[in-house]
């Protein structure tokens, strides 16, 4: 039975709110779900409408399917057909936020808002930062009611919130790193002092305090680097399962959790850092006992 | 005797001790800030929801309250509707818009509300009186400091701005009547409020009977959600929140830190458990020969168990009364770290300590720290005495 281009969508009467490119809420009927009849009957040839992918999966819509877009539940729209399905961008300020998002030509919006021949913004392309400085300050010295910025400084301005968001993380860092600090030294501390036999035996036939210092250093370098390898597979693995599990929930294609060859640097780094620092703690700890008391006599 | 035994075994490694303790205070910290975040969130947003006493919320079908500036037509008649309605026993409206005060610098803008007082559940009267008649306004510190106004002065304030004449529109001049503190926006944030009728007056055509938000005060003996299903179902421009459905949108958009909370207090709470099973292990494994010997002169496997089980125990409380000072501490800390959110309203705390789950987190803690020992525990009790004896003995 051949598909009706006008789909009958009964999972749900009601309208979406969505935000579309302006400000303004928009609502998206299902051709036959919808609660008012378009303003004018539909023309020969629809205008088209690209869905977030989001809403078709949603609400069952094709590729083809008429939807009557309206300014307001209620209200007279526009009948469109839906031409492509867009996936949201990797953009971290819609992460959280369930709407859906449409794309529009820019007069189909306008006259469905009723926004006579007007728009919240205009994007203009240069050719490099020294055009990009001459257009803003010829546009701001010219324009009437305009009033141009460089598309970094509001990058800056909305992105305030992700700033807080990467100092809340960064203070969470610099609580396990001392917790990771405390637990190397302990397990150094450990470690070394299970050897306190050995190390009386070499003191005793005649190594040298800084022999024995160097030897535990040494060793504590490579239970660090050993440790710090296995460390940077698990947190790969972790980001991994990091990334799949909020990209499924979120349905966006952002990348939560990054590993990067600087942050693997500077984990091994300040790992080895922490174990060497762990291991002289503790080998100086143990030359200064007497090789007669480390034998407990 | 038992706690002799385990005292002395733990003092003989003093630095080991301390270092094991400060290992699990650290992961006790962490894991009582991340169960204060993940309820304090919820329960901070609820505090602010319920604190001006509306319990269901209607505005714009589809958007949340003021999260952009969609608004209802034929409020008067939508007002009409809500008030006939079994169980409400207040109805609270409310406009949302942007002001601009024109001063010699340049305009200053404001988040502005047009409510009618006595019923609004907006703001907190600080000085003066609210703005009832006609032609008053109320604002808040950050915007009498902004236009440097004080009580009982006058102010230009003006609905719009057309860009193309650079002229202000729906201006109008109105008496500063009180100075107020608002529930929702952030502390730096200008803010005034104005009767609403006035605010839909110098709003022109764009506002005329229009509304962004109406707070409904339910009986308490009524259903709320039976009233919040019955409006989303009746009206279909209009949406109702009661304080659940809000704290579910609420809490949809702050899951990120609900399930960060849950990862870094599932991962210390791993980590406070490795940390005593190695620390317990190690003191086991040294303590061979010794264990080897009470148990030759009769001391049963029991006992063995409590006494190592028991050092498990002491090292998870002694970290956890540590951890939970110093969790104390680091939540202050990444709360205002978490505060600067932009326009996020100054009543809200991310970590929020409550008794109940903060000593649930803890105990937890300490019950990971028994569990910990018991593995080394086991291992004591099953010592083989006569091979360890002579092992010992050799060595």
């Amino acid at each position: 039975m051949p598909r009706s281009p006008i789909r009958s969508l009964s999972f749900r009467a009601r309208s979406v709110a969505l935000p579309a490119l302006s400000h303004a809420l928009l609502a998206v009927l299902p051709a036959r779900a919808q609660v008012a009849p378009p303003a004018a009957p539909p023309p020969a040839r629809h205008a088209t409408i690209a869905l977030d992918a989001r809403l078709a999966t949603d609400a069952g819509i094709r590729l083809g399917d008429l939807v009557v877009v309206a300014a307001a539940p209620g209200i007279p729209g526009d009948t469109l057909r839906v031409a492509a399905f867009v996936r949201r961008g990797a953009d971290p300020s819609e992460v959280a936020r369930a709407e859906y998002r449409v794309r529009m030509h820019l007069a189909d919006l306008q006259r469905v808002l009723g926004y006579g021949d007007r728009v919240d913004r205009f994007a203009i392309a240069t050719r490099d930062s020294a055009a990009t400085t001459r257009a803003i300050a010829g546009i701001n010295a010219a324009a009437f009611g305009f009033r141009a910025h460089r598309s970094r400084d509001i990058a800056i301005e909305t992105s305030r919130t992700f700033a807080v968001i990467s100092r809340f993380h960064k203070a969470i860092g610099v609580i396990t790193i001392g917790a990771s600090a405390i637990f190397l030294l302990c397990i150094m501390l450990m470690k070394v002092e299970e050897r306190r036999r050995d190390v009386a035996a070499l003191r005793l036939v005649g190594l040298s305090a800084a022999s024995v210092v160097r030897a535990v250093v040494i060793e504590a370098a490579l239970v660090s680097v050993i440790g710090s390898g296995a460390g940077v597979v698990l947190g790969a693995v972790a980001s991994r399962l990091v990334n799949a599990w909020y990209q499924q929930l979120y349905r966006t294609p952002l990348t939560f959790s990054l590993v990067t060859p600087g942050i693997v640097g500077f984990a091994v780094a300040l790992s080895v850092v922490l174990g060497l620092a762990a291991g002289v703690l503790a080998a100086r700890r143990l030359v200064r006992t007497p090789p007669l008391a480390l034998l407990g006599r | 005797m038992i706690g002799v035994l385990a005292a002395a075994s733990l003092l003989r490694h003093r630095a080991r001790t301390a270092l094991a303790v400060a290992g699990v205070a650290v992961s006790a910290a962490m894991v009582l800030d991340m169960v204060m975040l993940s309820t304090g969130m919820r329960e901070s947003f609820r505090s602010l929801l319920e604190r001006g006493g509306f319990q269901v919320r209607v505005g714009p079908r589809g958007a949340m309250p003021f999260d952009g500036e969609a608004t209802v037509g034929g409020g008067a008649g939508l007002l009409d509707t809500l008030r006939a309605i079994r169980g409400i026993t207040m109805v609270a409206p409310v406009l949302g818009a942007t002001l601009h005060a024109p001063q010699p610098g340049g305009a200053v803008a404001a988040f502005a509300l047009g409510v009618i007082a006595g019923s609004q559940g907006d703001y907190v009267l600080q000085e003066g009186h609210e703005a009832v008649a006609d032609g008053e306004v109320v604002l808040n510190d950050p915007m009498l400091a902004a236009v440097r106004r004080r009580v009982g002065d006058t102010l230009t304030l003006a609905t719009g701005y057309d860009p193309q004449l650079r002229t202000f529109s729906g201006g109008r001049t109105l008496r500063i009547a009180g100075r107020v503190r608002f529930r929702y926006l952030a502390a730096d944030q200008r803010g005034a409020a104005l009767p609403l009728a006035t605010l839909q007056a110098m709003g022109g055509d764009a506002r005329r009977d229009r509304l962004s938000l109406v707070m409904l005060r339910v009986d308490p003996a009524a259903d709320v959600e039976a009233i919040r299903a019955g409006i989303d179902a009746a009206l279909p421009r209009v949406s109702a929140l009661s304080t659940a459905t809000a704290l579910q949108q609420a809490e949809q958009r702050l899951s990120y830190f609900r399930q960060l909370a849950f990862i870094l207090g599932s991962i210390s709470l791993v980590v406070g458990f490795l940390l005593v099973t190695t620390i317990v292990t190690v003191s086991v494994h040294e303590r061979v020969g010794e264990i080897a010997v009470m148990r030759a002169i009769g001391v049963s496997r029991r006992h063995v168990v409590q006494q190592v089980v028991l050092e498990g125990l002491v090292l998870s409380l002694a970290g956890s009364a540590g951890g939970l000072a110093l969790g104390l501490v680091t939540a202050r800390w990444l709360d205002s770290i978490l505060a600067t959110f932009p326009g996020l309203p100054e009543s809200v705390d991310f970590f929020l300590f409550q008794s109940i789950p903060a000593l649930a987190a803890l105990g937890m803690l300490v019950l990971t720290g028994l569990a910990a020992g018991a593995i080394p525990a086991w291992r004591a009790a099953t010592l083989p005495v006569a091979a360890t004896l002579r092992r010992e003995a050799v060595a």
